[in-house]
């Protein structure tokens, strides 16, 4: 009940955004500005579809965005170094997704320890190898126009990355909503202890999260590799703290349990429309960030609120 | 705190074995100088982990407590009250997510989030990323002569470090943070405010940071608006590798000391061991990860199972 609330609020947020922004910005409501806000947000929406079920467990996965560089650092390596072709360097930097999700997966499941710790240390891990392996500073570029199409290109005004959304959107909803899986998570999110006792495989489903989560992130560095043009260790920096804001934002709590994904569409429709307006309607771009402050703490302030009355 | 002990031991070993020039008195001061706003904030931290909360604005506000240091100081005030100035204006910021932490019971993850980005974002909207220049002559080194000032800085942030520890071992306000985390409700029926607790412990993170910011600022000749991005989780790994469990209640001043000392020695060990200083961020999150695996392994071999993920 208290999660459609904070939907319908956040719902009505973006209305009166879209609205102002179509009076204030030049060409903001247009379909070719749609694209572009889809585009925008492709690898931070990724993350943040991964990271929904994650916080449905109460945990938190601080990596993404680090694991996003070393997954774009292995493929600019693999291809431009080892001379792979790109669908095998991307291979490649799919494994390096699975892999470091894994290590998340089998310190968190496997050892329990605290999320926030071990994403921590990875977070550092991760990054900290992208920038060992490339000395800090190379960068790879001049990838083929076929896979640059991927982050640049567009079917009319339709841009590519929207099938990849599309298809992780309805992925992640079919897992949340629609399978016992998700039903596993929320339980985990409520009480680990009584999940447990209930039966459920709760270090298998932690995994899943998690590996799930180091794929996101290897899907979203192809993205991002592609968009930009470029592969260089300092890739994503930053992002994890904007997925996280989409899905809080969507009003799943950060102490695990309740959520939707449907919420963190949402989120992230807000925060890309509040950039991309400002932006086109010559406001300064730091507004996004005070904007979006405010908002996170009223989505708490409201959904602790509703909390109290049920 | 056995493993960044050990940790450190070794590492200290290894140079001495391999790069003797590393104990040069000039350099061990330098490590020292670069570490004195980490010790700091790392106290600040170490709290609020106590008590089984996060700060995560910290490096948002190291940039903006440095600016107005830096701010104070070019209107004339002489560099003390520029420092109070910061010293406030981070216990002001503090108060804010005590408050919204405390009174209305948000999760600090979130509110400090939240805090991260809008001090951020506000500092480069007004300042325009125009760093703070021409300061008066008095502001580096708060006026005293180089080697003075490289001894103050170190010293003020040791002399931090050891009455907090006296504060948190010997006095009620100590113990009650200690007790806060263990078990709020507990606490609350012992006759303690957990609450107060927790929002005094976030004021004092912001002055901590405050001072911090100080530190660091008066290093060197102008205030950068962009300063502190990545501070938190510098600080929150030191703390965590010295030994504070993120469920609250354990932990001490002394182990975050030795992860502060850890963390930052690793970078310039590494150049001196003829490494490249760029697989220093990987050395860290590796001895990130080996703290709390030690911890975890530790935990179920005497329990049977481990700390379990993190709750409120």
């Amino acid at each position: 009940m208290s999660a459609l609330t904070v939907e319908r609020a956040l719902a009505l947020c973006l209305a009166i955004e879209i609205a102002i922004f179509a009076l204030l910005g030049s060409n903001f409501v247009t379909l070719q500005n749609a694209g572009e806000i889809i585009r925008a947000s492709a690898e931070t929406g990724l993350l943040a579809l991964a990271l929904t079920p994650i916080i449905l467990t109460g945990g938190i996965d601080l990596s993404v965005g680090s694991l996003l560089a070393l997954c774009a650092v292995v493929f600019g390596m693999t291809w431009a170094d080892a001379g792979w072709p790109i669908p095998l360097a991307a291979g490649a930097a799919i494994a390096a997704g699975l892999a470091g999700g894994a290590l998340n997966a089998l310190l968190v499941a496997r050892l329990q320890v605290p999320p926030l710790i071990v994403t921590l240390g990875t977070f550092s891990l991760f990054r900290g190898i992208a920038e060992g392996a490339t000395a800090g500073v190379r960068n790879y570029s001049n990838f083929p126009d076929a896979f640059l199409f991927l982050g640049q290109g567009a079917v009319g005004f339709i841009p590519s990355q929207f099938v990849i959304l599309l298809a992780a959107a309805v992925a992640i909803w079919l897992l949340v909503h629609r399978m016992t899986v998700g039903r596993t998570l929320s339980a985990i999110g409520f009480s680990i202890d009584g999940a447990r006792h209930a039966g459920l495989p709760v270090a298998r489903r932690l995994s899943l999260v998690y590996v799930l989560s180091g794929l996101a992130a290897a899907v979203a560095a192809l993205l991002y590799v592609a968009r930009l043009g470029q592969a260089k260790a300092d890739a994503g920096t930053g992002f994890e703290l904007t997925a996280i804001t989409a899905v809080v934002l969507g009003g799943t709590s950060i102490f695990g349990g309740r959520g939707s994904v449907r919420g963190t569409l949402l989120g992230l429709a807000t925060l890309a429309v509040l950039q991309n307006g400002l932006r086109l309607s010559d406001l300064p771009a730091e507004l996004a960030g005070v904007v979006t402050a405010v908002l996170l703490v009223a989505a708490l302030g409201a959904s602790r609120a509703f909390e109290r009355d049920t | 705190v056995t493993v960044p002990f050990f940790a450190l031991v070794a590492l200290l070993l290894v140079l001495a074995a391999a790069a003797p020039a590393f104990f040069d008195p000039a350099n061990l001061r330098d490590l020292l100088l670069a570490a004195a706003p980490v010790i700091v904030a790392a106290v600040g931290m170490t709290l609020v982990v106590l008590t089984r909360q996060i700060d995560i604005s910290i490096g948002s506000q190291l940039a903006v407590c440095a600016v107005i240091a830096g701010v104070l100081a070019k209107s004339g005030l002489p560099v003390a009250l520029a420092g109070l100035g910061a010293v406030a204006a981070g216990a002001l910021i503090g108060s804010v997510n005590g408050l919204l932490v405390a009174r209305l019971g948000l999760p600090s993850i979130v509110v400090t989030l939240a805090m991260m980005v809008g001090l951020r974002e506000t500092l480069r909207w007004i300042t325009e990323g125009i760093w703070v220049r021409e300061l008066p002559s008095d502001f580096q080194w708060m006026g005293l002569g180089q080697d003075a000032g490289r001894f103050v800085i170190p010293a003020l942030a040791l002399g931090v470090w050891a009455a907090s520890s006296w504060i948190m071992r010997y006095t009620s306000g100590g113990r009650a943070v200690y007790a806060t985390g263990s078990d709020a409700e507990a606490a609350r029926l012992a006759g303690m405010r957990p609450k107060q607790v927790v929002f005094w412990v976030f004021v004092a993170m912001g002055a901590l940071t405050g001072l911090a910011a100080l530190l660091s600022a008066i290093q060197f000749i102008d205030v950068q608006t962009n300063s502190g991005v990545g501070f938190e989780l510098r600080v929150i790994a030191a703390v965590v590798v010295g030994g504070t469990s993120i469920a609250g209640g354990r932990g001490s001043l002394t182990g975050s000391l030795l992860g502060v000392i850890l963390l930052s020695t690793l970078g310039p060990a590494l150049v001196f061991l003829g490494s490249q200083a760029y697989w220093d961020r990987a050395l860290q999150g590796l001895i990130i990860l080996a703290a709390v695996t030690v911890d975890a392994l530790r935990a179920v071999a005497s329990e049977g199972r481990g700390p379990g993920l993190r709750r409120r």
